[in-house]
């Protein structure tokens, strides 16, 4: 580890090597093809592909439709400088950006209401609808069938230095600074507590929403960048070539897209332009070879099939894997001091009750108010009602079918009561949805581990404290992902609690279940929450790793109410404070764990009589 | 003469250890009651067996043939018919075209007829869409589906559950009737009382672990047991 | 104002292509709701039918002989693709499935444009079906008729496979719980093997049927996927039924607004896509899930 230095080129190494090649490599292409432009349209791809490689790459969208958004950009911008409305190119590339990105919007409101295969069937629907407008209705603006000639490069006139960007190394150098440019914007995306969320998104969406962050906003959101990546390279090709071609806005635009990615390595950043690299090459190549001829683009299609089967990480993906196999010591980051004072880590851990109006008439943490919810004609939760007071541990339990889970699925906010009233410190949050629930200070820990697998422990818990301290959406793309020191300290608080400091830096799917049970229970606590559902944290464990979590169950009761659903009678009799029974959806009983053991009503509910006939 | 031997299984969900060295055995002609609170292990047990998981270790042997390794579909060909908990009926299948996939892999299916004889409310239901029946009546088509298979073994897995006190009546006694034609069953039940009913022998499980192995009476006469694993 | 005559034609129009569409888009339901697939290679196996009935009627005067090699050509092509690479992909995310299968479509439109050009096909009509039939208000031609003809018995036949046979039963109670079959006895993997097969054919047949009516070219089938798409998304995934009305629907639609302003009739069903994604996101007849 080499301290702050060595820290801070390691942030700015792939900047650095790729500003070198930008600088370096096109007179690889001047001097043995004869021409950098096929550099320069590996890089336009390259543009087009930073952009899609953040929303397929980074948070599993694939969408086979982004000719429609790279069109978009590229037709408004040639349209207003050949008609003569814009004389400005910049401006003109500008509003071509923006264009594209007010139609992804439209596009993504729609589109980002399904996930998966019905994402890809919308998006590639999309892509051509656009294509058909470009070629029929709109015609007498896009040139229809024939696009747009005659499209100017823009130029730099300061004082009297006149640089225009017109000819091959011009061209070269314009697209090159911009790719320079967004591959730097896509990096600070990436480091980002943006880009955190945004894997997180791909690896367990209802988790990530669960933890505060408005997955809906941010699949948007990423949307939206891809799009202005698009309609800037769609821009740029006019520009190029001098010619905007209708074929953009086509499948074969966006299906090349999609497969120059996955070549290359999709989460890569320049996996599409290696793709592309690759793709425009072979097809060069391929093509002169009198025995394939015409049979290149069957070729390229066996290549990425056998690259999809065999190497689904792509090129670079695989130079990476292999990079890290070789010895990559886990970096400890920014702020990792652990509190050792016992006062200061509880305070960290204390209930954060921020947010909350603290002058609010609430003695009550959590009121349920006679609440009802019915699946089909069956009552599964039927006129419940709850009162806690700060501070207590209360538990649930009930035979099977007795309605706990949904019960306790109600209270979590994750679905809408039928009837009655959940009042959390005095607000009503019967109708909220998880995103807010969190935010509120209610967080849950699920009976099946809900984790990102593929993320460290210390990334997993960072998902976590992130939601509480940024809100539902904040779009901080300047700033690094550990770059809150309240939450770095919340995290080490928190893996220290856990007992998971040592294995903090390991990716999570690596690590046994015991380690995984605790972080599912460190992501509920990460927000600091007032209110605590814990729906059954002994599930699954050993004797001894039972002790270790009623311990952390009982230190962590300071300030917070938790409820607790749980099958270990033992366990439920020794923490809890006070019991509910539920019986085929209603309260049975209420009390002490004393009133509940001897109460004959329960014991009937339970053993369904002592006797039998 | 045993029909089923289980000999310390240990089965995961995904790394989760659920089951700690369970063994037991069902003989032929015997009712066997599976005990124990939520989540002690009751329905992985029967899911164990029917090959909906496999155990990481531990031999199962069903007849006399080692089954922990084979798929669901060819152990419920053995004759080793599981009746899930969540009853999962075909909603989008009529009541009689339920019957008829359960019957198109056995070899000799009981008749139809026969079927209708033991739950005559599904002679009346044959033609409606599997969506539209009652929770009684659901119970009763996911039993119907496993007897027209003629299996050697029924796992009843919480069959009375959610159900009116009258249908669970009417279903005990359609049990009843089974267990006298010498059908051999296992069955996981909540409802202890209703289970004990049926059964010759038990087994209880508390977190994962045999803690009780014996006749029915036994059981009855330790109230320690019955209230530690059982009750509150 | 369209006259009856033109509004009538064009609502024939409708029927024809949606009829060929629902055909086309069972297949590609039936293969997503059973398998989980979403079969990119589903135009051009459109496609290859439309190329075996060029191959076929340049030498054979016979429609039936067209069928019946465009369904085995399909068939073989269906099972070789299930059997040598989707089968490999049961486990893997659907994203990797969809793009090995939209890697496939790409190999087979390039393997025919090698072998026969990018130039359009002609393929002719058959005897029985050149000319014009009159329909009382207005007049039609015969093949198109008979185009409605021949899909509605392939359809009724389709569903006759999945309402009234064993096979059909299994395929049926699989899509909704494949574990559930297991459990009775059957083993649900080796049947949709056979899904997708039938699901292939269906495209390959429609394709056959179609090769006299418009231009066979190596990328026909790639509107013919988008529609797909679309019908798929207002009918509901996995639904049969879904299939045959969104079909006829999306077909309708086409046919119709060109009455209008042909410029806007591809715009006018993405529209309703829009409106159907809006209002009711699990389409006409889909069930909830397969997100």
């Amino acid at each position: 580890m080499g301290g702050s230095h060595g820290r801070r080129l390691k942030r700015w190494l792939p900047e650095l090597s790729l500003a070198i090649a930008l600088v370096i490599l096109p007179f690889g292409f001047d001097t043995w093809l004869g021409s950098v432009d096929l550099f320069t349209r590996i890089l336009i791809w390259g543009i087009f592909g930073l952009g899609f490689d953040l929303l397929f790459g980074r948070t599993g969208l694939l969408s086979f439709g982004q000719g429609a958004f790279y069109g978009t950009g590229g037709f408004v911008t040639a349209y207003l400088v050949t008609s003569g409305r814009m004389d400005n190119v910049w401006l003109a590339l500008a509003a071509g950006v923006a264009a594209a990105a007010l139609f992804s919007v439209f596009v993504g409101l729609l589109a980002l209401r399904r996930v998966g295969i019905y994402f890809a069937m919308i998006t590639l629907a999309f892509g051509e609808l656009s294509y058909f407008l470009e070629n029929s209705p709109l015609s007498q603006w896009t040139g229809g069938e024939n696009g747009l000639p005659g499209v100017p490069a823009p130029s730099i006139r300061i004082g009297g230095f006149d640089y225009s960007f017109a000819g091959s190394w011009p061209s070269y150098q314009l697209v090159a600074g911009f790719y320079f440019l967004g591959f730097v914007f896509a990096r600070f995306v990436v480091l980002s507590p943006v880009g955190s969320v945004l894997t997180a998104i791909q690896q367990n969406p209802q988790r990530t929403a669960a933890l505060g962050h408005d997955v809906g906003a941010y699949k948007l959101t990423v949307f939206v960048l891809a799009a202005v990546f698009a309609g800037c390279g769609g821009a740029l090709l006019g520009i190029f070539q001098s010619y905007m071609p209708p074929d953009a806005f086509g499948l074969d635009t966006s299906g090349q897209l999609v497969i120059q990615t996955v070549i290359g390595g999709a989460g890569t950043l320049i996996g599409p332009a290696v793709g592309a690299a690759i793709w425009l090459t072979l097809r060069d190549l391929l093509q002169q070879v009198p025995a394939i001829g015409d049979l290149w683009k069957f070729i390229l299609g066996l290549v990425f099939v056998l690259l999809v089967t065999f190497m689904p990480n792509g090129v670079v993906g695989k130079i990476i894997l292999v990079w890290f196999r070789f010895g990559r010591r886990p970096q400890a980051a920014i702020g990792t001091e652990r509190p050792r004072d016992v006062t200061a880590r509880e305070a960290l851990l204390a209930p954060l009750l921020m947010g909350i109006a603290p002058n609010l008439p609430a003695r009550l943490a959590l009121d349920v108010r006679d609440i009802s919810k019915a699946y089909g004609g069956i009552q599964a939760v039927d006129g419940v009602s709850l009162a806690l007071p700060e501070g207590r541990l209360h538990a649930i339990i009930g035979p099977n079918g007795a309605g706990k889970s949904t019960f306790l699925r109600l209270l979590a906010c994750e679905e809408t009561p039928d009837s009655g009233e959940i009042l959390l410190h005095g607000i009503d949050v019967a109708a909220a949805d998880v995103t807010a629930a969190y935010q509120y200070g209610l967080a849950k820990s699920y009976q099946i581990n809900q984790l990102f697998p593929q993320l460290t422990m210390r990334q997993n818990l960072r998902i976590g404290a992130l939601g509480r301290h940024r809100g539902r959406l904040r779009l901080d793309i300047f700033r690094p992902a550990d770059g809150f020191a309240k939450v770095e300290h919340i995290v080490a608080a928190l893996l220290e609690e856990l007992g998971l400091t040592e294995c903090a830096d390991l990716v999570v799917s690596t690590l046994p279940y015991g380690e995984k049970r605790r972080l599912e229970l460190g992501l509920a606590l990460a927000s600091q929450p007032s209110v605590l559902l814990l729906d059954e944290p002994l599930a699954g464990l050993s004797p001894v790793e039972r002790e270790g979590v009623k311990q952390l169950i009982r230190n962590l009761r300071k300030g917070r109410t938790i409820i607790l659903v749980e099958h270990d009678m033992d366990a439920v009799f020794e923490l809890a404070e006070r019991i509910t029974v539920l019986h085929e959806g209603r309260k049975l009983a209420e009390g002490t764990p004393n009133e509940i053991s001897g109460d004959p009503l329960v014991k009937q509910a339970y053993l369904g009589g002592m006797t039998v006939p | 003469m045993s029909m089923i031997e289980i000999e310390r299984i240990n089965t995961y969900y995904g790394d989760s250890h659920v089951l700690f060295d369970i063994s037991m055995v069902v003989h032929e002609c015997e009712v066997v009651a599976l005990l124990g609170r939520n989540g002690a292990g009751k329905s992985t047990t029967l899911k164990t067996l029917a090959g909906v998981l496999h155990p990481r270790s531990g031999t199962i042997r069903f007849e006399g043939q080692s089954i922990e390794l084979l798929p669901s579909h060819k152990i419920a060909g053995l004759g080793l018919q599981l009746v899930p908990e969540e009853r999962r009926i075909f909603g989008g299948l009529t009541v009689e075209e339920n019957l008829d996939l359960a019957a198109l892999s056995a070899p000799a299916p009981l008749p139809l007829a026969d079927i209708f004889a033991i739950f005559p409310r599904l002679r009346e239901r044959r033609g409606s869409y599997g969506r539209s029946l009652s929770g009684g009546e659901q119970q009763m088509l996911t039993i119907a589906r496993a007897l027209i298979r003629r299996p050697r073994l029924i796992l009843l897995d919480e069959p009375f559950e959610g159900l009116a006190v009258i249908i669970v009546q009417n279903l005990l006694e359609v049990c009843r009737q089974l267990v006298a034609q010498g059908q051999t069953i296992v069955i996981v039940e909540q409802n202890v009382r209703a289970a004990l009913g049926l059964a010759s022998r038990a087994y209880v499980l508390n977190n994962g672990h045999v803690v009780f192995e014996g006749t029915t009476e036994a059981l009855q006469a330790s109230p320690d047991v019955m209230n530690r694993y059982l009750g509150v | 104002m369209p006259t009856l005559p033109q509004f009538l034609s064009q609502a024939f129009n409708g029927i024809a292509l949606g009829s060929l569409l629902a055909l086309i888009a069972s297949g590609l339901s039936i293969i997503l709701g059973t398998l989980g697939v979403l079969n990119f290679a589903h135009g051009a196996m459109f496609m290859l039918g439309a190329y075996t009935a060029f191959v076929v009627l340049g030498h054979w005067d016979s429609f039936a002989i067209a069928l019946a090699l465009g369904a085995l050509v399909l068939v073989l092509v269906g099972f070789a693709t299930e059997r040598g690479l989707i089968r490999f992909y049961y486990s893997r995310p659907k994203e990797d499935q969809i793009l090995v299968t939209f890697g496939l479509g790409i190999m087979m439109v390039e393997a025919v444009r090698y072998v026969f050009g990018s130039l359009s096909q002609p393929v002719p009509l058959p005897s029985w079906g050149q000319g014009i039939v009159n329909l009382g208000f207005f007049i039609y031609p015969l093949y198109r008729v008979e185009v409605i003809g021949i899909v509605a018995v392939l359809l009724f036949t389709f569903y006759l496979l999945l309402y009234r046979t064993r096979i059909g039963l299994v395929v049926r109670a699989g899509i909704e719980d494949p574990l559930m079959v297991e459990l009775l006895g059957t083993h649900v993997r080796r049947v949709f093997m056979v899904v997708f097969t039938i699901g292939a054919m269906a495209a390959g047949i429609a394709g056959v049927i179609y090769a006299p009516l418009a231009a066979v070219i190596p990328n026909m089938g790639e509107p013919f996927l988008v529609q797909c798409f679309v019908v798929v998304v207002i009918g509901g995934l996995g639904s049969f039924p879904g299939a045959v009305v969104g079909g006829i629907v999306v077909g309708e639609i086409l046919s119709l607004t060109t009455l209008f302003d042909p410029a806007y009739s591809q715009a006018a069903i993405y529209a309703v896509m829009a409106l159907v994604l809006i209002v009711r996101p699990r389409g006409l007849f889909g069930t909830m899930g397969r997100a």
